[in-house]
């Protein structure tokens, strides 16, 4: 890993106002898993289930919002070498693009592994705050965490490919919006579909829904999600790779 | 240290059926600015691209330094060479500072080396800016400011005069004249001749993909062998004369015939005189460079 490169993607960064786009990957998604137990009349905060509702709003939130706000982060981030012509600067300069592009997933990555995690302390801190008596399930909570970052992190790394070859980001923001649906719609699809975009596993890792009318924690489809990240992680090394060799 | 500090051997690059760079031999003397001229399309970009490793040739080899260019060495050889390739860098959304950190960082530099590349293209009161509020002549300062700044023993610059006012390109000029007074190589492409041709003691002239000259400013001149051009007489006569020669008459009245070394110009007067044709005056066609360089690049060659 090229260190100076990551830290010229973080330079790269200012002005571009990334920090907003991380606030709002917190901000309404907090929100809007705290709207889901605010507006509930059935919410008792002494539920031995009371962590369920607040798992619930997560699993809605994050994947309401992520897939787009992922897609505008990666944009951002790959649209400057374009209008810059810092791909051909860069290569000049013994840095090739596919090294541009890891440089980018790892910086961009630090952002929505922080987000991520801000995210999902803040609602637990927020339970806490709302009188919840009962212990959290931490296991079931860190593991619906850890399977949302790697979803996260896919996504991530897909869209950075994508606005690294598709000059127009249009289609990279285009793409980030049918994303958003296609994630909140899977969690009606049966699993064997949500299998088939990125953007589906999220509804596998979704930790807790409604069963009838009950709020019940749900099992978390650990295998798959794993699954996911060793397949975009060696799809990103393929085609980075290629990317090195491509001339300018 | 080699005499030339960029050389390459056929060097060709083909795109399928269609060729772009073909057999081409630069040879670029250490310390040199060397003129790299040619019309819009004739290949200059895909062989600087080629010398950068930036593209693989499809045959040949690329020396530079004495060392050969490959994937493999590109990274070592690259700290050494300064490049402007097409449009010139820069993040608009960063400060020149802002920018200039970045190579920095990009290429462990120090302070000092930023700082004397700044003040070699005048940009020191202007990093403040952020690059989008620059003008296009900024951004080629700026860009070269990036090449710069690694001390580079060779620069090189793709089409840097383009888009530029007279007042910016005299600065370029001056800015090549003073980088070669230091020691640094420049290589500089262009398709205007009269915007290097001060500047670049050594051309080079591709057309259509191929090398149709190379060499100083004048054995480009002598070896482009302009029209014999022969006062006389009776200049319909003598164009009916010389029919085999390929005569015509000028504007002038003078009769012209090209391609005619020395010892042909001698056979031409006598066959005149022996049809009794009086010879007033034979010369060769005065020529600019632009002439040279038009008529190389339309098709021509030496």
């Amino acid at each position: 890993m090229n260190t100076r490169a990551v830290v010229n993607e973080f330079a790269k960064m200012r002005h571009l106002r990334v920090g907003l786009v991380a606030a709002f990957m917190i901000v309404p998604i907090t929100g809007l898993s705290l709207f889901a137990v605010v507006t509930n009349p059935d919410f008792t905060p002494n539920a031995p289930d009371a962590w369920n509702a607040l798992l619930a709003g997560m699993s809605l939130g994050i994947p309401m919002l992520s897939p787009l706000l992922l897609a505008i982060l990666a944009s951002r981030q790959t649209d400057i070498d374009h209008t810059s012509n810092g791909w051909l600067m860069q290569s000049a300069s013994g840095l090739t693009p596919g090294g541009v592009c890891r440089a980018k997933l790892v910086a961009l990555g630090v952002v929505v592994t922080t987000t991520t995690i801000i995210t999902s302390l803040l609602v637990l801190i927020a339970g806490v705050f709302m009188g919840i008596t009962v212990a959290p399930p931490i296991g079931h909570w860190a593991g619906f965490t850890a399977c949302m970052l790697i979803i996260n992190l896919s996504v991530l790394a897909l869209h950075v490919l994508l606005s690294a070859k598709v000059e127009n980001q249009l289609v990279a923001l285009g793409i980030g919006a049918l994303g958003s649906i296609v994630a909140v719609f899977s969690q009606g699809l049966p699993a064997a579909a949500a299998h088939l975009t990125p953007w589906g596993y999220y509804a596998l890792a979704q930790a807790a829904g409604y069963e009838g009318a009950q709020i019940k924690a749900l099992p978390i489809s650990y295998p798959s999600i794993a699954a996911l990240g060793v397949l975009v992680a060696t799809i990103f090394l393929i085609l980075t790779y290629r990317f090195d060799r491509q001339e300018a | 240290m080699s005499s030339t500090i960029v050389s390459t051997d056929n060097l060709t690059k083909r795109y399928g059926q269609r060729t772009v760079v073909e057999n081409v031999n630069l040879r670029v003397p250490t310390g040199s600015v060397y003129g790299f001229l040619g019309p819009n399309g004739a290949g200059k970009s895909t062989t600087m691209k080629m010398l950068l490793s930036l593209i693989q040739p499809t045959s040949g080899e690329v020396h530079i330094m004495g060392r050969p260019m490959t994937r493999a060495t590109r990274r070592g050889l690259l700290g050494s060479i300064g490049s402007l390739i097409e449009a010139p860098p820069g993040y608009p959304h960063l400060t020149g500072a802002e920018n200039m950190r970045l190579v920095q960082r990009l290429l462990g530099l120090n302070s000092q080396q930023i700082d004397e590349a700044v003040r070699a293209v005048r940009l020191q009161d202007q990093l403040d800016k952020k690059v989008r509020n620059y003008s296009l002549g900024m951004k080629q300062r700026l860009g070269i400011a990036m090449a710069l700044a690694r001390q580079p023993q060779l620069l090189i610059l793709d089409e840097p005069t383009n888009g530029l006012d007279p007042a910016g390109i005299e600065e370029m000029r001056d800015l090549l004249r003073h980088l070669a007074s230091n020691g640094v190589t420049v290589m500089v492409s262009s398709h205007l001749l009269g915007e290097i041709d001060k500047t670049a003691n050594v051309l080079g002239i591709l057309s259509e993909g191929r090398m149709v000259f190379q060499g100083g400013r004048a054995e480009l001149m002598t070896a482009s062998n302009p029209d014999v051009l022969v006062a006389c007489s009776h200049p319909v006569e003598a164009v009916s004369t010389l029919r085999s020669f390929g005569a015509r008459q000028n504007a002038a009245g003078e009769v012209a015939v090209s391609g005619v070394d020395d010892a042909r110009t001698a056979g031409i007067v006598a066959a005149l005189v022996g049809e009794g044709i009086g010879v007033f005056g034979v010369r060769r066609e005065e020529q600019t460079l632009e002439d040279v360089f038009r008529n190389l690049t339309a098709g021509g060659g030496l």
